[in-house]
């Protein structure tokens, strides 16, 4: 349905322009740079635009348009609607604003008059008002901020999808710059037509997305119980997070039963969210957090985890963030115990929390989590691997690599540091293991993997 | 039993938007939810032959459109157990209403068996804008009232959805029984919250439901007392 959003031929920009600074002309520059379809500056005033040929009119292109973008002031878009229905044009962004964001009843006019429109001639839109799409293998790119201004992110498995264009740009500057890889990424703004449904639906069929991030105000009326079937259905396949902006209740309002006046709207979208297998993250660290740990990771069996540190005192702010994020923290079972003494020097600690502590060296660990990692009541391990000590070298990094392959089990660690730690930490993520620099993050970040793992058991039987 | 479209239209016609107590206890009931019987009586008399009919002891309220809170007017007596104080109570409750609340219409007076002591919980339902019909759970008084402790669900929703909602409330712990009370029956409950969403489902003159307090006990769950809240 949405291919021709992302996947077009051919493009028709209308308000291209060669003026410097202006939406019209970094939307030509960003298609001109990794756009591999044709692209058609559409302005009456030019008759070139940036060395490509510029048409006084979208109809007078000899070409077919699989999409045509809309940079035009508003009081101009529905007279290019209509121009672009008469191409059979059936896929429309429009950047524009200007309509019912305002708060105008001229504004509104507007908005109803496009609507109508794309209504009669099957054409799909998908803004106004917005940022549209960065397509990190089609190259369409309608984020009108400049790549000095903003960073295009190495291409990945994460998808976005924003009902704030400034958060999604800020968002892909960010990833951007720490080398975290986006596949696409949507800014909708006031989603007149498509909507966060419709895209779910899109991005959950797709094969070079692999985990969704999605930042959300609301849903359109009545859209909700449809919300929840699409993105349970696509939770199935890959793991949706969800940031839910705008928590605070209707407030104040007087209503009428005890059930209205508890009925916050975070408290139903919190209810949506858990029927629809939607993992919650409360703030732009968790985003990240939750996005590396459902990313790399395999699904979790159940709540048991281990922890395994050569640190005592981050054993204990770990033995109390895991549970308090509801996880058990099994007393080491005395076969387990046994073996572990026997292969480790009597000052080490063999109780989950297992301390190594501060004589530690990779070996050490290296042993232990051999005997621990195939255990059928071990479901995921955190290791705390502090550098400062000097038996440290880094072979035991290897090794979690390695392990993560052969036993397919969760494993995340804890690192805490200068330099060194730094770069250790880079090494693990290069390789698909998360490294968190506090224990309560890892916990939420863990727990966050846990609950999808469930609702994947629970909803698959 | 009456058919709840017949009672809806009824109120709509008459202009009302909240229903009598009777009429919304005869919804609640014709949707499965086990209610704690009751009879609407139009005089004294009446009141005593319902008494007699449910076996005592009953509660009485006075049924108005004009009045939501019944308690107070000097609108509801309770714990009546013989024939002489339920026609003194019917007669105390007219004089208290016709004293406080001149102007209210009267439409008669709800006899209603008493239900035991159990624990105390609240079910609800809501019509909302973006997710359609929703239900809530929450445990009675200071719990909702000043803790907010409610969970809420977005229709259709199963049995296991019902019971997930009674064990997200952070005083869960209360209906597994506590100081040698016995567990309340989740099962009873989880019934009465689908049914609160299948008359939301049917009904689409519905805005809200409160089941405030339904008694719930080791064996049943008792809908005690129903506001119903139509669409203006």
């Amino acid at each position: 349905m949405l291919e021709k959003f992302f996947e077009p031929r051919s493009v028709a920009i209308i308000g291209a322009t060669i003026k410097e600074g202006k939406v019209g002309r970094v939307i030509v520059e960003n298609f001109k740079k990794r756009f591999k379809g044709k692209i058609y500056p559409v302005n009456p005033k030019y008759d070139e635009v940036l060395g490509l040929k510029c048409y006084k009119n979208v109809k007078e292109i000899p070409d077919e348009i699989d999409l045509g973008i809309i940079v035009v002031p508003a009081p101009v878009v529905p007279t290019v609607m209509r121009d672009l229905a008469e191409k059979h044009v059936k896929a429309v962004i429009i950047i524009s604003g200007g309509f019912r964001e305002t708060g105008t009843e001229e504004g509104a006019k507007l908005e109803e008059e496009i609507r109508e429109i794309a209504e009669k001639n099957r054409i799909r839109i998908i803004g106004p008002n917005c940022l549209g799409i960065y397509d990190n293998w089609s190259g369409v790119d309608t984020f009108f901020l400049p790549d000095e201004k903003m960073r295009r992110p190495p291409r990945g498995p994460i998808s976005f999808i924003s009902q704030s264009g400034a958060f999604a740009s800020a968002l892909l500057d960010w990833m951007a710059y720490r080398g975290i890889g986006i596949s696409r990424a949507i800014s909708y703004g006031n989603k007149i037509d498509v909507d966060d449904i419709d895209l779910l639906e899109y991005l959950g069929n797709d094969d070079k997305t692999g985990l969704i991030i999605m930042y959300l105000e609301g849903l359109k009326t009545g859209r909700g119980r449809q919300f929840i079937e699409t993105a349970r259905k696509v939770s199935l396949k890959k793991p949706i997070i969800i940031y839910k902006a705008g928590k605070t209740s209707r407030g104040g309002q007087a209503a009428a039963s005890h059930t209205a006046a508890l009925a916050g709207n975070y408290q139903l979208y919190k209810a949506a969210i858990k029927q629809a297998g939607l993992i919650e993250a409360t703030s732009f660290d968790e985003i990240m957090d939750l996005s590396k740990i459902l990313l790399t990771q395999p699904l979790m069996k159940g709540n048991r985890v281990y922890v395994v540190t050569d640190a005592g005192g981050v054993g204990v702010m770990l033995t109390d963030a895991l549970t308090m994020q509801g996880f058990e923290l099994p007393r080491t079972p005395s076969d387990l115990k046994e073996e572990l003494r026997s292969i480790l020097p009597p000052h080490c600690i063999v109780e989950n929390p297992i301390d190594l502590t501060g004589d530690a060296d990779d070996d050490r660990y290296i042993k232990v989590l051999e005997k621990l990692l195939p255990r059928d009541d071990v479901d995921a391990v955190v290791v705390v691997a502090l550098p400062q000590i000097p038996g440290l070298k880094g072979k035991i990094f290897d090794y979690l690599i390695e392990a993560k392959k052969k036993y397919g089990k969760p494993m995340v660690t804890i690192m805490i540091g200068s330099e060194e730690a730094e770069k250790f930490k880079e090494y693990l993520e290069d390789n698909g293991i998360p490294a968190f620099e506090s224990p309560e993050r890892a916990a939420i970040a863990l727990r966050a993997l846990h609950e999808y793992s469930m609702f994947r058991k629970k909803h698959e039987g | 039993m009456t058919d709840p479209r017949t009672i809806i239209e009824k109120a709509l016609s008459e202009g009302r938007y909240k229903l009598l107590e009777h009429e919304a206890i005869e919804i609640v009931k014709y949707y499965g939810a086990p209610v704690a019987e009751a009879v609407l009586a139009k005089t004294p008399e009446e009141a005593v032959e319902a008494a007699s009919k449910l076996g005592y002891p009953v509660v009485l309220k006075i049924v108005s459109p004009d009045i939501s809170h019944k308690s107070d007017v000097g609108g509801v007596i309770v714990g009546l157990k013989t024939p002489d104080e339920v026609r003194e109570a019917a007669k105390k409750i007219i004089e208290n209403v016709s004293r406080n609340a001149p102007r209210a219409r009267i439409t008669g007076i709800l006899v209603q068996k008493m239900a035991p002591k159990g624990l105390e919980v609240i079910i609800g339902g809501l019509r909302d804008n973006i997710f359609g019909p929703v239900v809530m759970f929450g445990l009675g008084g200071i719990f909702v009232e000043v803790l907010k402790d409610v969970s809420f669900r977005i229709a259709p929703i199963t049995v296991d959805d019902a019971l997930e909602m009674m064990s997200e409330i952070k005083s869960a712990k209360l209906l597994e029984g506590y100081r040698g009370q016995p567990p309340v029956d989740k099962q009873s409950l989880a019934k009465i919250i689908i049914s609160v969403a299948n008359l939301l489902e049917e009904n689409p003159e519905i805005e809200s439901v409160d089941l405030n307090p339904v008694i719930a006990y080791p064996d049943k769950a008792l809908v005690v007392d129903a506001r119903v809240i139509l669409k203006k």
